[in-house]
């Protein structure tokens, strides 16, 4: 589950404002970008007063000189264009065609709405819809909740999925992988040739290997298929689209296959350049590069998926062989291809529905394990190309911002307390650092809770959600019975409550936009205390 | 002036748990230290101020009581022996109107609604409107514009406006709503609410239709314009608790054909209309009996002085006892004017008008040898009133001889009855602001209903839960296999039902008023099993003499004011569908007659169950019972059946397996089993063969000098005997653990909480596996709070129970409060940690203000505000949840 928090950039700069609105009822939801995000904070200065005893006062005089109609006004609308929340439907939603758990859905949306969110985010899967043969859509069932969420009042963020899940199971359409029988190529591979059945290899994306068609084509015809289907709810219920980029809808490489086992420390990943594509693609950037040796596979000396960085000399602190040239040669054009691909994707999306008010979303995976080592292995292998010497989120950042997309982050409730110390790992920084690229290219942050759950979870996504890290929205990771069951659902209610009245987590504030977030407030005190004396 | 210090300590006969030993005749000495400090006891006049009731009485300060206290100059009066003053309540019916208008404003241009209501209460209208071309029975919002000020949006439906006097003098509560007849507007809809008793004032379950309109479609519950008279009487005669004057039921009839000729009449325009009729609320009002107890210095004998408030004729049914058994006997002559002897068992004497005030009273002369002086007051509309379910009981002092045990006061009920006269000062205060203050009600107003959306928005999510929960096969399968890895033998027995069981009680003292619960409660069914509960009680189910089902009368006949028998299936079959067991609350020590034997004493029992006088026990005097002596207490409220009969026994079986058969009950909650042999009970459920069996055995702690006793095995020996002459086939409620914890959490008294061997002081201490452990139920708390949880602590008490071994029930009171989430977490660490009825309990700490314990090296808690935690040792302990004065944790 997770919960997309949305607000406008004048509010995420000045947290302080938002204190006073402890009665506020459930309703949130609202977004009012254009009456509120271009105003300064002078309309914003009473409330952080209500709070305290002084407050009390200072509202009743305000009654008395008629103001208080107009604070009254801003402090509600404040309220409103604070925080967009979504939560995700569970993946099984619907499978052949038909809605599952109906009533269930249709009681959890209703709680949704009457506890002020803004809406559901619904994953559509390609193995859903396109089962059965090319082209051949069956969109009954999406449909069915689209209706439900319309009527529910909610806002509808729709993820067309183009990769499979392992749980609950649902796989890509049948007759790709009756394609992947044959052309097994059509798929990433390991060093030792296992294939990943889990999404395209990213190298096929402009080859005609799906029937004469090239995957782009496929996923394009899919697209425009939906967009006739939901015609009625685009830019009005469905109001953002994320696409799926690959391993679990996530730009990477599936660098990490199955499940880590809760409580070990996970590997380092392994490179995924061994299809018959991508080492073709390799071979032909070795040879640009005028290194051909170098493009006969990938690095040798890198350790296998379970295995500690240090297994090997590739990922090494100091002189390991990602810092050589080769290595950069490799690491360069390992992520270039990821990038290239998630460009090709968004573009698409982009230019598909250019003409429907909606919001485009991209997701990027927190890879966060290893972040406390200098090479940083789990980004390296999953295509970031990120060290402690390199920036390489702001690449990233850079082609969303080509393509007018928000980016989806994932991985909001974690906090580094909580990581294995082994694992030297740091969600934190990490999210940190991509926000910061973010911000710099004006890339919208959407956040996501991780799936896998960490404790105190609900609190760091609060945290994230006061910090520059997040400004868009937030997904709350998903419906179901967990999070309908007595032991959460009563925290979230209390999470989504007090998201109304946060508390401050400067200490959370990058530095760099903390400044001015610092110095915003102090502005407001200055006004405040003027406030108290003219009255 | 010894004597007068008597006054001062002796306790409170009104008190439901009441020590054994009484009478006192202390030195005042040992009472100043060790009761109050803070007097300097200067003998005499200030001892009054010993007595916790006398404060309580300043504090309430009723004129009334003044007076009666007044009458016996206790001041000056040194041979007063005793003295009290007994809270006593009574419905009273209450006569108002209750008027809706529709006619023309001033103006002449815009038509005004008005509904009055001269009753008592704080009446709030509850409506909506219809618009022209809805369909259906919804409701919407009324314009803007038509709403009063002061009204209130309930979500996006209706609003609520209060209904107000316009003046002081005036009689009615009135709400005007205004509004434009060219408008949208098809229809007013409303009900009625009064905020005081919480009671809905509807029509036929529906709501009052108001038609604006005239081609609307009669749904029945269409009051107003030309409809007559009587239509607006039948719909007010199914009020839910308001009881109609009996001339206006015939109307129907009548009523009818004027409806029929309406509907032909198309087109008709909007006239103005008014109803009124006479309605009659109960309304409980409280009253008082003082009693004084004074040895005349010239005759030697002991006057025991009666007077009460209350009006109408009051005739006082009494008697003497000789012994702490309390037994009945009627004293030698004389005895006051009006008095008449009954049944050789006890004296009736009508009380006489008091030259002032408006009260009445008799003076008793007894002879000095009395133990105790015992009546029951009868008012002239046939209603007894008791002491809580007992009878009044006054000492006389004559009799005491052994000093030691004298002397102990019920300091724990006290200290309930004075919090309740406080709490209810409380509320008035605060009424009284609240009316003062509009602008603080439309706070708590708004407060209300972001109170009702947040139960709307959890019954929404338990649904959800409940459907997704179920469609997860294969998560309660490991779940069912790890419960079996840790205690493979899971074995059903009706004392235990699985081991694993949390029960729910689905009702309070005020679930009959709505007359409709059992719907009400399949509702929440999906709800309530979703928080974790595996059993349910349920209300008593029969035809009943006392609308809360306690005074059965008909066995068979199972429409009852909680709803009917179809109803009740239909509940049993819901709950049974979420997976909950069901238990009927069967009251097998008594049974309210249906004729008069030929003395005119009710005995004589009608419907299927005809049983005669034998099947009453022969030593209750009320009653002339032919069947052998009681194997128990009596209940003196009604005939106590002789369950050593053998018809009695049979027909009570074939009864239990009916509703085992017929309505699906899977066991019993056993009311008032004090008054039989539970060698009996175990009979009826070896007959009936019930999931799970508890049985309410409830007598007094033991107290010493006004404290509880750190000891309570006497106590808890008690229950456990009848536990063990059930043969073990049915739990009871563990009784000796909610007093305990009382004392515990009121007083910081956290070392009461282990006893002697270290073990829990309460039945769970010595046979957890037929505890069942509760903190409050429908006598306890509710409306009636007898003896009321000690306010603010409920949690730490669930923290106790929800933890520990025993089967816990948690009150329905709590499960729909502000406790709710706190509940659904501890009842899902129980089961995420296997908690059972025979889980071993470590207790590490019993200290002034902390306990802690370790309950099957799995879950820790701590209660109090002292400082715990668990220890950092081979377990890694997590804190599980947290709250007021009590943590939990569980192994990691």
């Amino acid at each position: 589950m997770e919960v997309s928090v949305i607000r406008s950039c004048s509010q995420a700069t000045n947290p302080k404002t938002e204190l006073g609105f402890s009665d506020s009822r459930f309703s949130f939801g609202k977004f009012n970008e254009k009456l509120f995000s271009r105003k300064p904070n002078s309309v914003s200065f009473e409330s952080p007063l209500r709070r305290g005893k002084s407050g009390l006062r200072i509202t009743a005089q305000a009654a008395q000189s008629d103001r208080l109609p107009k604070s009254k006004s801003s402090t509600k609308s404040k309220t409103l264009n604070r925080i967009r929340l979504f939560a995700g439907l569970p993946l099984d939603v619907v499978s052949g065609g038909t809605v599952n758990q109906f009533r269930a859905i249709s009681a959890g949306l209703k709680a949704l709405k009457l506890l002020g969110l803004e809406g559901v985010e619904l994953p559509i899967w390609w193995g859903v819809v396109e089962h059965e043969s090319m082209g051949k859509y069956n969109w009954s069932g999406y449909l069915t909740i689209a209706e439900m969420v319309r009527k529910a009042g909610l806002k509808l963020n729709v993820t067309l999925c183009f990769h499979a899940s392992s749980q609950p199971k649902i796989p890509l359409p049948e007759w790709v992988l009756d394609i992947g029988k044959t052309k097994s190529n059509i798929f990433f591979k390991d060093r030792a040739g296992k294939p990943y059945r889990g999404c395209l290899s990213l190298a096929v994306d402009e080859l005609a290997v799906l029937n004469g068609k090239t995957p782009m084509e496929v996923y394009q015809d899919f697209c425009e298929s939906f967009k006739s289907a939901f015609s009625a709810f685009i830019g009005s219920t469905i109001t953002g689209i994320t696409m799926g980029l690959g391993p679990d809808g996530e730009l990477r490489y599936p660098s990490h296959r199955g499940f880590a086992k809760s409580g070990t420390v996970p590997g380092a990943g392994e490179f995924q350049c061994y299809d018959k594509n991508m080492l073709h693609l390799l071979k032909q950037h070795a040879e640009a590069c005028g290194k051909p040796k170098w493009g006969l596979g990938g690095p040798h000396n890198a350790p296998a998926y379970s295995e500690l960085p240090t297994a090997n000399t590739f990922f090494k602190d100091h002189g390991g062989s990602w810092e050589s040239p080769y290595g950069d040669f490799f690491l360069s054009w390992y992520s270039s291809q990821l990038i290239a691909h998630g460009d090709r994707l968004l573009s698409l999306a982009s230019s598909v529905f250019s003409d429907s008010a909606v919001n485009i979303f991209g997701k990027v995976p927190l890879m966060h394990s290893w972040h406390g080592t200098r090479s940083h292995p789990s980004e390296l292998t999953a295509g970031f190309y990120n060290t402690a010497t390199r920036k390489g989120y702001e690449e990233v950042a850079e082609m969303f911002a080509r393509n007018s997309c928000k980016i989806i982050l994932p991985g909001m409730d974690q906090s580094d307390k909580y990581q294995l110390k082994e694992s030297l790992s740091s969600p934190e920084s990490l999210l940190a650092e991509i926000g910061t690229a973010c911000n710099k290219h004006g890339v919208g942050i959407s956040g996501q809770n991780s799936t896998v759950g960490a404790p105190d979870g609900l609190k760091q996504i609060k945290k994230n959600m006061l910090s520059e890290n997040l400004n868009d929205s937030f997904i709350f990771q998903r419906i179901g019975a967990q999070f309908f069951a007595p032991e959460h659902f009563p925290l979230f209610i209390e999470f989504v409550r007090k998201l109304n009245q946060p508390e401050l987590y400067s200490g959370n504030l990058p530095t760099k936009e903390g400044t001015t977030t610092t110095t915003d407030s102090v502005h407001t005190r200055s006004n405040l205390s003027i406030h108290v004396q003219s009255a | 002036m010894a004597a007068v210090t008597i006054d001062s300590l002796l306790q409170n006969p009104t008190l439901l748990f009441r020590p054994k030993a009484k009478v006192l005749l202390k030195p005042p000495r040992s009472l100043d230290c060790s009761r109050n400090r803070k007097l300097p006891l200067s003998r005499g006049s200030c001892l009054c101020s010993f007595n916790p009731r006398r404060t309580i009485h300043v504090v309430r300060a009723s004129s009334s009581e003044t007076a009666l206290i007044g009458n016996f100059d206790i001041s000056s009066s040194d041979d007063i022996l005793y003295k009290d003053i007994f809270p006593v309540k009574r419905i009273e019916k209450v006569e108002g109107k209750f008027f809706i208008r529709l006619d023309r404003s001033k103006d002449q241009h815009d038509w005004q609604f008005t509904v009055g209501c001269s009753l008592p209460g704080k009446w709030i209208l509850h409506w909506g409107v219809s618009y022209l071309g809805d369909s259906g029975s919804e409701w919407d919002q009324p314009p803007k514009g038509m709403r009063p000020p002061g009204s209130i949006p309930i979500k996006d439906y209706a609003i609520e406006t209060p209904l107000k006097k316009l003046s002081e003098g005036d009689i009615f509560h009135e709400v005007k709503i205004d509004f434009n007849p060219i408008s949208e507007i098809a229809a007013i809809h409303f009900v009625l609410k009064d905020e005081e008793t919480g009671a809905w004032y509807q029509h036929r379950g529906m709501d009052f239709k108001v038609p604006l309109v005239d081609y609307l479609e009669d749904d029945g519950n269409i009051v107003g314009a030309k409809r007559g008279f009587g239509v607006w009487s039948g719909a007010l005669q199914q009020f839910s608790n308001v009881l109609l004057k009996s001339e206006a039921s015939h109307a129907d009839s009548q009523n009818n054909s004027i409806e029929s000729k309406d509907s032909k009449n198309k087109n008709r325009c909007l006239e103005g209309f008014y109803e009124e009729q006479s309605i009659v609320k109960e309304v409980s009002v409280g009253n008082l009996v003082s009693v004084a107890v004074r040895k005349s210095p010239e005759t030697g004998k002991v006057v025991v002085c009666l007077e009460t408030d209350i009006p109408g004729d009051v005739v006082v049914h009494w008697g003497v006892c000789r012994d702490d058994a309390k037994i009945w006997k009627i004293p030698a002559a004389p005895y006051p004017p009006e008095t008449t002897v009954f049944k050789n068992k006890a004296l009736r004497t009508l009380l006489q008008p008091k030259a002032t005030g408006n009260r009445s009273g008799a003076l008793f002369t007894l002879d000095e040898e009395h133990f105790g002086f015992l009546f029951v007051l009868k008012l002239d509309d046939n209603t007894w009133l008791k002491f809580k379910e007992n009878d009044f009981y006054v000492p006389l002092l004559g009799t005491s001889s052994v000093p030691g045990q004298y002397g102990q006061s019920d300091s724990t009920s006290e200290e309930i009855s004075s919090k309740s006269y406080t709490d209810g000062i409380i509320n008035e205060i605060r009424n009284l602001v609240s009316g003062l203050s509009s602008e603080k009600s439309l706070k708590t107003k708004k407060k209300e209903v972001q109170e009702s959306i947040l139960q709307e928005i959890e019954q929404l999510a338990a649904e959800a839960y409940s459907i997704f929960r179920s469609s997860i096969t294969t998560v309660p399968d490991e779940v069912v296999s790890e419960t079996e890895t840790t205690k493979p033998a899971v074995k059903i027995s009706s004392g235990t039902g699985t081991g694993f069981e949390i029960l729910c009680q689905g009702f309070n003292w005020e679930s009959h008023k709505s007359r409709r619960w059992y719907m009400e409660l399949k509702e929440k069914a999906s709800e309530i099993s979703s928080l974790g509960f595996t059993v349910i009680w349920l209300p008593p189910p029969t035809e009943s003499v006392s609308p809360e089902g306690y005074m059965p009368k008909d066995l068979y006949n199972l429409n009852s004011r909680y709803g009917t028998i179809d109803e009740l299936k239909e509940l049993v079959k819901s709950l049974h569908e979420v997976g909950m067991k069901v238990l009927g609350d069967v009251v097998l020590n008594h049974r309210c007659a249906h004729f008069k034997n030929q003395n005119g004493v009710w005995n004589i029992f009608g419907g299927r169950l005809n049983w005669d006088d034998r099947a009453v026990v022969a030593d209750d005097p009320h009653f002339q019972g032919r069947g052998n002596k009681s194997s128990g207490d009596n209940f003196h409220a009604a005939p106590n059946i002789d369950h050593s009969q053998e018809f009695v026994r049979k027909d009570l079986k074939e009864w239990l397996g009916w509703l085992r058969e017929e309505i699906g009950y899977d066991g019993w909650r056993l009311d008032f089993v004090r008054g039989f042999w539970g060698g009996y009970v175990k009979d009826y459920l070896e007959a009936s063969g019930p999931y799970f069996a508890v049985g309410e055995y409830w007598d007094s702690l033991s107290y010493t000098y006004g404290e509880m006793d750190h000891n309570q095995d006497s106590h808890r020996q008690r229950i456990v005997d009848w536990i063990n002459a059930t043969n073990g086939t049915a739990g009871a409620f563990d009784v000796t653990t909610k007093g305990i914890l009382h004392s515990a959490l009121e007083r910081c008294e956290y070392w009461r909480l282990s006893d002697q061997k270290g073990k829990p002081p309460g039945v769970v201490g010595w046979w957890p596996s037929r505890a069942v452990t509760f903190i409050e139920n429908h006598d306890t708390g509710s409306t009636q709070g007898h003896w009321r949880f000690p306010g603010g602590k409920e949690m730490q008490g669930y923290a106790y129970i929800l933890t520990h071994p025993g089967t816990p029930a948690v009150f329905y009171d709590h499960i729909f409060s502000h406790h709710r989430s706190e509940i659904a977490s501890l009842i899902s660490v129980r089961n995420r940690n296997g908690i059972h009825c025979r889980s071993l309990v470590k207790i590490v700490k019993a200290e002034r203000d902390v306990y802690a314990a370790i309950i099957d090296e799995k879950v820790a808690m701590k209660i109090g505000p002292g400082y715990y935690e668990p220890p950092s040792g081979s377990q890694r302990w997590s804190l599980a949840l947290e709250g007021r004065d009590y943590k939990v944790w569980e192994t990691s």
